[in-house]
C-alpha cells in the first residue's frame, strides 16, 4: 500500500512540477539555469548538505524519538483540548465529501508540491540568496520542530474525538494515506504543525519574491492557506498547533535571513 | 496619664515613677501575651485543618489510533464524572506505554481498557487477590485488598463442579458489592476472512492459536497464510512474559506449546466445544497438547497432577523438550529471578496460572512430571495452559536487566523485558523474520508432534504464515477484500462492522466471521489513591454508566452489556442483565444522568459539594 501511495505522489508531483516550472519560471530563466547551474550548485552546496543531514536526523529520530519522549516529554494533549474545547469541530459544520477530497489531496499532494517547487524556482534565479535562505529556513523548521517533538507529547483531535470528526477522517476513507504519513511523522508529534510552518514559510518567501515571480505569489498563498486549513479540517491538528506553526515559520524565515546574507559562500 | 491609682506610696521620686511605668508595661505585656497566645492557638487550629479539595481525576486510556472504542468509552465516562462535579481529564498513551503505566507502575487514577482473556472465572483470582496488589502485571493492578473477598476467591479455586459454581456465584455477589472495577461490556469479535482460500475458519476461535491450525484441511488450497494485524507489537517483541507487548498471546501461542490447550468454538452459534479427536474427555475444557495425558489425584492439600510428557518433542533449535524444561518453566514463571536477588519477580502474565503449583515440590524424572497443586482440579488444569520454555535459553535470563546509565527497578529481570526475537519454542510455527512495524513471518515447524501420523490433533497445514502489520481496520478490510491477505487476525473495530457486513455480502470469496467475546471492557480504579478505596464512591460511579446505552453508542450494538465480568454461562440469574444492571442500576435513563439523583447519592454516601457544585474529597 505504501508503494501505491508513493507512486501516486511521485506521479502527481511529477506532473505538477514541470507545468508549474513552465508557467512561472519561464524559458529565459531556464536557459540561464542550464549555463549557470554548476556555480549556483557550488554556492548553495553547503546549505543543501545541511538540509539533507537534518532530514536524515529526522528520519532516525522517528524511530528513536518515542523512547526519548518517554523520558523527557510532557503530555499536553489534554491541555490543548481543555484550552481549545472543540473549536476544531467548526469545520465539521461545513464538511462535505467534495471538501474532504479537496483537503485530503491538498494535505498530501499539494503540500509535497508546495515544498518542492520553490526549491526549483529559486534555484532558477541568478542570485542564489533566496534558494539558500529557503534551504536554511527548511532546515531550521525541521530542527526546531524536532526539539518540540521530543519535548512535547501531544496527540491531535482525531485521536481524542474520532467519532466527532467522522465526516472528515481521511484515514477512514483513504487508509492508504496513513501508510504514507506514518513514514514521515508520528501521531504524537502534533505540536507544532510542521505542515503549517513549512507552508507558511513558502508563502512568506513567495511574498518576498513577488517581483521575480509575481504569478507564483497568489498561487503559493492559496495553496499554503489550504494546507493550513486542511490540517484542522482533517482533524490532525489543534488550532494551537497551527498558531505555533505560523510563529515557527516567521521565526525561521527571520533567522534564515539573518544567517544567510549576501555572502557568496553559503 | 490615667490609670489605676497607684497603691505605692507616691514619694514623687524618679524611681517610683519608673517602677510604676514598668509595672504597667508588665501588666500590659502580660495581657497582650495572654491575648496573643489565645489568638495564635485559634489561628493554628484554623489553619492546620486540611480542607476538602475539589476532586480531579485522570482517566488513562488508548488514543483512537490504538483502539477507537477505548477513547470513545473514556469520553463517555468522563462526561458522566463531569456531570456529578468531578473534574476529569484524559491521558492518552500508546499500547505499550498504557500497559506499563497501569500494570507495572500503577501510575493511574482510573483507566478504561480490556482484560486480556476472561473466558473462565478463574482469572478473578489473580485479578483481585490482595497478595498480588503490589506485583506488576495483570494480577490485581487495582490494588484491591479485602480479606473476606480473598476467602471467596480461594474457595472457588479449591473446589470443583457444582460446589465451584456456588463459590463463583458468591464471589460475584461480593464483586457487585465492592465494584473493584466496573465491567462495561463484552465486545463480539468480527474478522474478515477469505472463504475461497480456506473454508474451515469457523472450526476454532480465530482469536486463539488453534484457529490457525488445520486450515484448509477441510478443503481449500492454502499454502501461504497471509494475515493482516493492526497491532504492531508482535513485530517488536515476541516474549510471552512481556506484559506490555502482549494482548492475548496469539502468536506466542503458535511459537510455544503449552501442556494443554483450551479449544474454543469459532462462532457464536456453535456453543459446544469442538471436539478434538484424540484423548481427553469430550466435554473437557482442557485437552492434552504437549502433554500426552495427565492424571489428577486429590489429597488434603489439594492434589497432584501427574503429567506424561509426549515423547521426542523438540524445540525449534533442535534441542529436546524434557521434563526438566517443564519443571524449569513452572519455577521460572513463579519467580524469574529463580531465587536470586531477594526480590521475587513472577511472570506478569501467568501469575494466576502457576500460583497453585507448589514449585518446590515438583518431581520431574523419566517422562513423568508430578506437579503438586494447592487447589482443585480446575485450578490444576489451568496450570497446564502456560507456554513451555526451553531452559537452555531462559535460565540465563533470570539475571537482572542492565541498561547502561539507566536506573532499573529492583527485580526487573531480562526475562520480562527482552524482545525474545528470534523466539525459540516448540510450537507448530517457528519464527523466520520480521521488520518492525511492517511484518512478522513464521513458517511451519516440520518436526512438530501434530504432524506425526499417529497424532490426531490440528497441526500447521500452511507452510508460511506471514503477518502484515497495518494500523487501520479500514485498510485491513481493503487488503483482504482485494485478495492480498486471507484473514484479519485482530478483531475489527466496531465502527467498521456494519459496512463490512455489506461488503462481505457483495464481494465474492470473503466472509465476515463473528466469534464469541473473549474479553470485557472495564473502568479500573486505583485503590491506592483516594477516594477510589471508598466502596461508596465506586458503587456510585458504577451507577453513572448506562452499559446498554454505551453498547449502542460506542459499539453500534456489537457487544453484550455486563454486570459481572464473566460469560453468560457463569453469570448467576440474580445478576443477569435485564435491561439494566440489577446490582448498579443506572442513575438516569437512556444514557442521560439524573444530576440531582446522582449528587444526592454522593451526599448520602458522605461526600460533599462545594459552592460551585464540585465534589470534594480529602486527598
Amino acid at each position: 500500500m505504501l508503494t501505491d501511495v508513493l507512486i501516486r505522489v511521485v506521479a502527481v508531483v511529477g506532473i505538477l512540477l514541470p507545468v508549474a516550472v513552465a508557467t512561472f519560471v519561464g524559458r529565459r530563466r531556464l536557459a540561464t539555469l542550464q549555463m549557470e547551474w554548476r556555480s549556483r550548485f557550488r554556492e548553495s552546496g553547503p546549505l543543501l548538505v545541511v538540509l539533507l543531514v537534518v532530514l536524515g536526523i529526522n528520519r532516525v529520530m522517528r524511530q528513536e524519538g518515542p523512547t526519548i519522549s518517554d523520558a523527557i516529554g510532557i503530555q499536553l494533549t489534554w491541555l490543548f483540548y481543555e484550552l481549545e474545547g472543540e473549536f476544531v469541530l467548526v469545520f465539521q459544520s461545513v464538511a462535505s465529501p467534495e471538501l474532504t477530497a479537496y483537503f485530503s489531496a491538498i494535505y498530501v499532494y499539494g503540500y509535497a508540491f508546495l515544498l518542492i517547487f520553490p526549491g526549483i524556482a529559486y534555484f532558477a534565479l541568478s542570485n542564489t540568496i533566496y534558494f539558500r535562505q529557503l534551504l536554511a529556513a527548511y532546515s531550521l523548521n525541521y530542527t526546531i520542530g524536532l526539539v518540540f517533538y521530543l519535548v512535547v507529547i501531544a496527540l491531535g483531535p482525531r485521536n481524542v474525538m474520532p467519532d466527532l470528526l467522522a465526516g472528515t477522517m481521511v484515514y477512514d476513507a483513504s487508509p492508504e494515506y496513513h501508510h504514507f504519513t506514518r513514514q514521515l511523522n508520528s501521531s504524537t508529534n502534533v505540536f507544532p504543525s510542521l505542515h503549517t510552518s513549512l507552508s507558511v514559510t513558502v508563502a512568506i518567501f513567495a511574498y518576498r519574491t513577488r517581483e521575480q515571480y509575481p504569478r507564483w505569489t497568489p498561487v503559493a498563498v492559496v495553496i499554503a492557506l489550504s494546507v493550513v486549513i486542511s490540517t484542522m479540517y482533517l482533524g490532525f491538528h489543534w488550532v494551537i498547533d497551527v498558531v505555533a506553526g505560523i510563529a515557527l515559520a516567521a521565526g525561521c524565515v527571520a533567522l534564515s535571513m539573518a544567517l544567510v546574507d549576501s555572502r557568496n559562500a553559503g | 496619664m490615667s490609670g489605676p491609682p497607684s497603691t505605692e506610696p507616691s514619694d514623687g521620686s524618679v524611681d517610683s515613677l519608673e517602677s510604676e511605668t514598668s509595672r504597667r508595661t508588665m501588666l500590659a505585656t502580660t495581657g497582650l501575651a495572654v491575648a496573643t497566645s489565645g489568638c495564635l492557638r485559634h489561628v493554628r487550629s484554623a489553619v492546620n485543618r486540611d480542607g476538602l479539595e475539589p476532586l480531579s481525576v485522570t482517566i488513562t486510556t488508548l488514543p483512537s489510533d490504538g483502539d477507537r472504542e477505548s477513547i470513545r468509552l473514556t469520553r463517555r465516562v468522563r462526561d458522566a464524572l463531569e456531570a456529578v462535579g468531578i473534574d476529569a481529564s484524559i491521558e492518552l498513551l500508546a499500547s505499550d506505554e498504557f500497559l506499563r503505566a497501569v500494570l507495572v507502575n500503577h501510575d493511574f487514577d482510573l483507566y478504561v481498557g480490556w482484560y486480556p482473556e476472561a473466558t473462565e472465572p478463574a482469572f478473578l483470582y489473580e485479578a483481585l487477590h490482595s497478595t498480588y496488589a503490589d506485583e506488576p502485571g495483570w494480577q490485581n493492578p487495582f490494588g484491591f485488598t479485602d480479606l473476606a473477598f480473598d476467602d471467596l476467591l480461594e474457595m472457588q479455586r479449591r473446589t470443583d463442579g457444582d460446589e465451584r459454581r456456588d463459590a463463583v456465584a458468591e464471589t460475584l455477589e461480593a464483586f457487585v458489592t465492592h465494584q473493584p472495577f466496573v465491567p462495561i461490556c463484552a465486545p463480539e469479535e468480527y474478522r474478515l476472512v477469505r472463504s475461497d482460500r480456506a473454508n474451515d475458519w469457523r472450526r476454532f476461535h480465530p482469536g486463539t492459536p488453534l484457529g490457525y491450525l488445520d486450515l484448509g484441511a477441510g478443503g481449500g488450497e492454502i499454502e501461504r497464510l497471509r494475515a493482516v494485524h493492526t497491532d504492531p507489537r508482535p513485530s517488536w517483541n515476541l516474549n510471552p512474559l512481556s506484559v506490555e507487548y502482549r494482548n492475548r498471546g496469539l502468536f506466542t501461542g503458535l511459537l510455544y506449546d503449552p501442556l494443554a490447550v483450551t479449544p474454543a468454538a469459532g462462532t457464536v452459534d456453535d456453543e459446544g466445544d469442538p471436539p478434538l479427536a484424540d484423548g481427553g474427555k469430550a466435554d473437557a475444557r482442557y485437552h492434552p497438547w504437549l502433554a500426552e495425558s495427565w492424571e489428577w489425584a486429590e489429597n488434603e492439600d489439594g492434589g497432584t497432577l501427574t503429567v506424561e510428557l509426549r515423547d521426542d518433542c523438540r524445540f525449534h533449535d533442535g534441542e529436546p523438550v524434557t521434563p526438566a524444561d517443564v519443571e524449569f518453566t513452572y519455577r521460572f514463571l513463579v519467580d524469574t529471578t529463580l531465587g536470586g536477588d531477594g526480590v521475587s519477580t513472577p511472570s506478569p502474565r501467568h501469575r494466576g496460572h502457576v500460583a497453585p503449583v507448589v514449585v518446590d515440590e515438583i518431581d520431574a524424572d523419566g517422562a513423568r512430571i508430578e506437579l503438586p497443586i494447592a487447589g482443585g482440579e480446575p485450578a490444576a488444569e489451568r496450570a497446564l495452559a502456560v507456554p513451555i520454555l526451553p531452559e537452555h535459553v531462559w535460565r540465563e535470563r533470570s539475571a537482572s536487566t542492565d541498561v547502561t546509565g539507566v536506573q532499573v527497578a529492583d527485580g526487573t529481570t531480562d526475562a520480562v523485558v527482552l524482545d525474545n526475537v528470534p523466539a525459540i519454542g516448540s510450537g507448530p510455527f517457528e519464527f523466520v523474520d520480521r521488520n518492525e512495524r511492517e511484518y512478522v513471518t513464521f513458517q511451519r515447524y516440520d518436526d512438530h508432534f501434530t504432524l506425526r501420523n499417529d497424532v490426531d490433533l490440528p497441526g500447521p497445514t500452511v507452510e508460511e504464515f506471514r503477518v502484515r502489520i497495518d494500523p487501520r481496520s479500514t485498510s485491513a478490510i481493503e487488503i483482504v477484500s482485494n485478495g492480498d491477505a486471507d484473514v484479519t487476525t485482530d478483531p475489527l473495530e466496531s465502527y467498521v462492522v456494519d459496512e463490512t457486513v455489506a461488503l462481505a455480502a457483495e464481494t465474492e470469496g470473503v466472509e465476515l466471521l463473528e466469534s464469541p467475546a473473549r474479553t470485557f471492557y472495564h473502568v479500573g480504579f486505583n485503590f491506592r489513591k483516594a477516594p477510589f478505596g471508598n466502596p461508596h464512591f465506586r458503587r456510585i460511579v458504577a451507577r453513572l454508566l448506562d452499559e446498554a446505552w454505551l453498547v449502542d453508542d460506542v459499539f453500534d450494538g456489537h457487544a453484550r452489556p455486563l454486570t459481572v465480568p464473566v460469560t453468560e454461562e457463569w453469570t448467576p440469574d440474580a445478576l443477569a442483565w435485564d435491561g439494566d444492571d440489577p446490582a448498579a442500576p443506572f442513575l438516569g435513563s437512556d444514557g442521560e444522568i439524573d444530576d440531582v439523583a446522582a449528587r444526592d447519592a454522593f451526599e448520602s454516601a458522605g461526600f460533599s459539594y462545594d459552592a460551585d457544585g464540585r465534589l470534594r474529597v480529602r486527598r
